[in-house]
C-alpha cells in the first residue's frame, strides 16, 4: 500500500518552478531516499506534503488524504523535521515536549527522555544555549516521539556528529522494520546509500529517477585497472571499456558493461594485474546532478 | 480549542503581557494621582494659554468646556498617549508573533508541522490576546484606583461609566490587534509589518487630533479608530456609545477574519 502519493505535482514560485510534474508513491514501511543538489526542489516537494505550500498542479496525498486540504488530519501521524530547523529559543526541550504533547493529545515525556538518552541531550537546556547538533538532536526526538506512521525528514544528519548520526541510522532502520515508512530527503548520497532502499532523484525541479539504489548499482559503472605484460603489446580497448587513462601498460577505465563481459574479453589476453572496483554511485549521483541521466 | 496551541502561546507571552500589565498599571497610577494633584495649575494653564485647551478638546474628542472638572480628569488618564501608546503596542506586538513573526524566524515549519489547522492557530492565537487583553485593562483600571486613593481627598469610584468606558478601551483594543492581524498575515517580514501598522495607528492618532483644529481632517476623521473612543463623552453621560463599540468590534472582527482568510489560503515560506 502507498503511504504517499504524489501526482504530477507543480509548484512555482512567480516565473520561478520549485519542482515540476513530480509523480512518485512511496510504500509503507519503504525507506525512500530524496536526494538531489540544493536548489533542486526537495524542500518545496515536502513542504507541498506538510501542507505549508498548495501546489499550482498536481496533487500530494498522504494515507490517502489531501494534503492541502487534510493537513492537520494529515499530520496526525507525520513527523517532521525541517531542514533549516528553528526552535523557540526560551524554550527548554522539555518544555518543548510538553507543548508537543499537547498538541498531539499525548504524553510525549516519556518516549521523549527515552530518545533523550539515546542521543545524549540533556531536555532541561534552553534551545538559546543549544548548539546546533543540540536542536537538531531536539528537532529529531520531537518528531520521533509519538513514534510516528511516517517520517518526513529533510537532511536529518545535518550537524550530528558520525556517532550520533549512526544512533540515527539505526533508529530509522529499526522503526522501518516495524512497518513505519521514512522519507529521506538529503544531498548526500553515502548517508542515502547507507540506509534507503529506493532512491528519487530530483533536478532542476524534475524528477530523473526513481528507482532501487538495487538498479541503481547495476547501472552504476565500476572503475576498473588493468596492468598488461611488458613484454606483449597492449589490445585495443573494447567498447564497453571507457578509458581514462593510458600509459606504461596500465589502463584505467570505467566498466559499460557487467564484470563477466570484461572477464570474457580477457580471458586470451596478456593480463599481467587486474583491479575491479566496487559499482561508483557517486559517479553516477554526479552524472544524474549534472546532465539529468547517466552518460554513456 | 487545542490545549497545546494555548499553552504555547501562554509560554511565548506571558512575560511581555504581565511586563506591559505593569507599565499601565504605574501609568495610570501616576496619571491618576498626578492630574488631580495639579488641578489648580491646570487651572492657571487653561486662562493663561488658551491653545491648552485645544489640545486637550483634541485628545477627548469633545469640548470641555471652561471647567477643568473631576470629569476630565478621570478620562484624561484614559486618553493619555501614553496610555494609548502602550495599549497600541501590546496589540499591535501580540498580534504580529502569529503568522509573521513564526514565519519570520522559521519557527512556523515546526509549529504547522504538528497536526493543527492555520484557522486552529489563528483562533487559540485570538482567545490569548483577548484574554491578554483582559488582564492588561484591568490592571490599568487597578493603577487608575491606587492613584485616585493616593490623593488627599480620594477621587469616589464611578462604577457603570468606569465599565463603559473600559468595554470601549478594549473595543479599541480588538480594532487594533485586527488591523495587526490583517497586517501579520499578508506580510513576510515582522519587523515590517510592526512598522506598517504603527504607522497606521499613528495617522489615525494624528487625524483624531488634527480633526479638532483643521476642517479638511474633520471631513475624514471617521477613518481614525480613534474617533470611536471618546471617555469624557462616556463619564459624562453614563451611556454606552453602542454605535462606537459596534463600529470598532466590526473592524476588528472583519479585520482578523480577512488576515485568517490570507493565512489559511498563503504560501508559507521561510526559506
Amino acid at each position: 500500500m502507498s503511504v504517499i502519493i504524489i501526482d504530477k505535482l507543480t509548484k512555482r514560485y512567480g516565473r520561478r518552478t520549485g519542482i515540476d510534474g513530480v509523480t512518485l508513491q512511496v510504500s509503507a514501511g519503504e525507506i525512500f531516499g530524496f536526494l538531489g543538489p540544493n536548489g533542486a526542489g526537495k524542500t518545496t516537494t515536502i513542504r507541498l506534503m506538510l501542507g505549508l505550500l498548495r501546489p499550482n498542479d498536481g496533487s500530494v496525498r498522504i494515507f490517502g488524504l489531501d494534503c492541502w486540504r487534510s493537513s492537520r488530519r494529515v499530520k496526525r501521524e507525520v513527523g517532521y523535521l525541517p531542514g533549516d530547523l528553528r526552535l523557540y529559543a526560551r524554550t527548554t526541550g522539555n518544555t518543548m515536549l510538553r507543548i508537543c504533547g499537547a498538541i498531539r493529545g499525548r504524553d510525549l515525556g516519556a518516549p521523549g527522555r527515552t530518545l533523550a538518552e539515546l542521543f545524549a541531550l540533556d531536555l532541561n537546556v534552553t534551545v538559546r544555549r543549544m548548539s546546533r547538533g543540540m536542536r537538531q538532536k531536539l528537532g529529531l526526538i520531537l518528531a520521533l516521539a509519538h513514534r510516528p506512521q511516517l517520517l518526513i525528514l529533510d537532511e536529518p544528519t545535518a550537524s550530528l556528529d558520525p556517532l550520533m548520526q549512526e544512533r540515527l541510522m539505526e533508529l530509522l532502520r529499526t522503526l522501518a522494520a516495524e512497518g513505519h515508512t521514512i522519507f529521506f530527503s538529503s544531498h548526500s548520497l553515502s548517508e542515502v546509500e547507507r540506509l534507503c532502499d529506493r532512491v528519487a532523484i530530483v533536478r532542476e525541479g524534475r524528477l530523473v529517477a526513481d528507482e532501487t539504489l538495487v538498479s541503481l548499482r547495476a547501472n552504476a559503472r565500476r572503475q576498473v585497472t588493468i596492468r598488461w605484460h611488458t613484454d606483449a603489446a597492449e589490445p585495443q580497448p573494447p567498447p564497453f571499456l571507457a578509458i581514462h587513462r593510458r600509459e606504461d601498460h596500465l589502463w584505467e577505465a570505467s566498466l559499460r558493461s557487467d564484470v563477466t563481459s570484461l572477464l570474457q574479453w580477457l580471458h586470451d589476453r596478456p593480463v599481467a594485474d587486474l583491479a575491479v572496483g566496487h559499482p561508483d554511485l557517486d559517479s553516477l549521483f554526479r552524472q544524474y546532478y549534472l546532465h539529468g541521466k547517466p552518460q554513456p | 480549542m487545542n490545549r497545546g496551541l494555548l499553552l504555547k502561546s501562554l509560554y511565548e507571552v506571558w512575560v511581555i503581557s504581565a511586563l506591559f500589565a505593569v507599565a499601565l498599571m504605574i501609568v495610570e497610577a501616576l496619571l491618576g494621582y498626578v492630574l488631580p494633584t495639579f488641578a489648580e495649575q491646570f487651572s492657571t494653564i487653561w486662562t493663561d494659554l488658551p491653545f491648552v485647551k485645544n489640545i486637550f478638546r483634541a485628545l477627548l474628542g469633545v469640548d470641555i468646556g471652561d471647567q477643568f472638572g473631576p470629569d476630565v480628569f478621570a478620562s484624561l488618564a484614559w486618553v493619555h498617549p501614553v496610555v494609548l501608546a502602550i495599549i497600541a503596542a501590546h496589540a499591535t506586538i501580540f498580534a504580529t508573533r502569529v503568522p509573521v513573526g513564526e514565519i519570520d524566524r522559521a519557527t512556523i515549519d515546526v509549529l504547522l508541522g504538528l497536526p493543527v489547522s492555520r484557522w486552529g492557530l489563528y483562533r487559540a492565537e485570538l482567545a490569548m490576546f483577548l484574554t491578554s487583553g483582559v488582564l492588561l485593562i484591568a490592571m490599568a483600571l487597578v493603577g487608575n484606583r491606587i492613584g485616585a486613593l493616593l490623593l488627599a481627598t480620594p477621587m469616589p469610584f464611578q462604577a457603570k461609566s468606569t465599565l463603559i468606558m473600559i468595554a470601549n478601551l478594549f473595543c479599541l483594543y480588538i480594532a487594533a490587534g485586527g488591523l495587526a492581524w490583517l497586517v501579520s498575515s499578508l506580510s513576510e517580514r515582522r519587523g515590517k509589518a510592526i512598522a506598517i501598522v504603527f504607522s497606521i495607528l499613528l495617522a489615525s492618532f494624528l487625524l483624531s487630533f488634527l480633526a479638532e483644529f483643521w476642517e479638511p481632517a474633520k471631513t475624514i476623521s471617521f477613518l481614525s479608530i480613534l474617533t470611536y473612543y471618546q471617555p469624557l463623552i462616556v463619564i459624562r453621560q453614563e451611556q454606552w456609545p453602542l454605535g462606537d463599540m459596534a463600529v470598532l468590534l466590526s473592524l476588528g472582527a472583519v479585520m482578523w477574519t480577512a488576515g485568517g482568510i490570507c493565512f489559511a489560503r498563503r504560501d508559507i515560506c521561510t526559506v
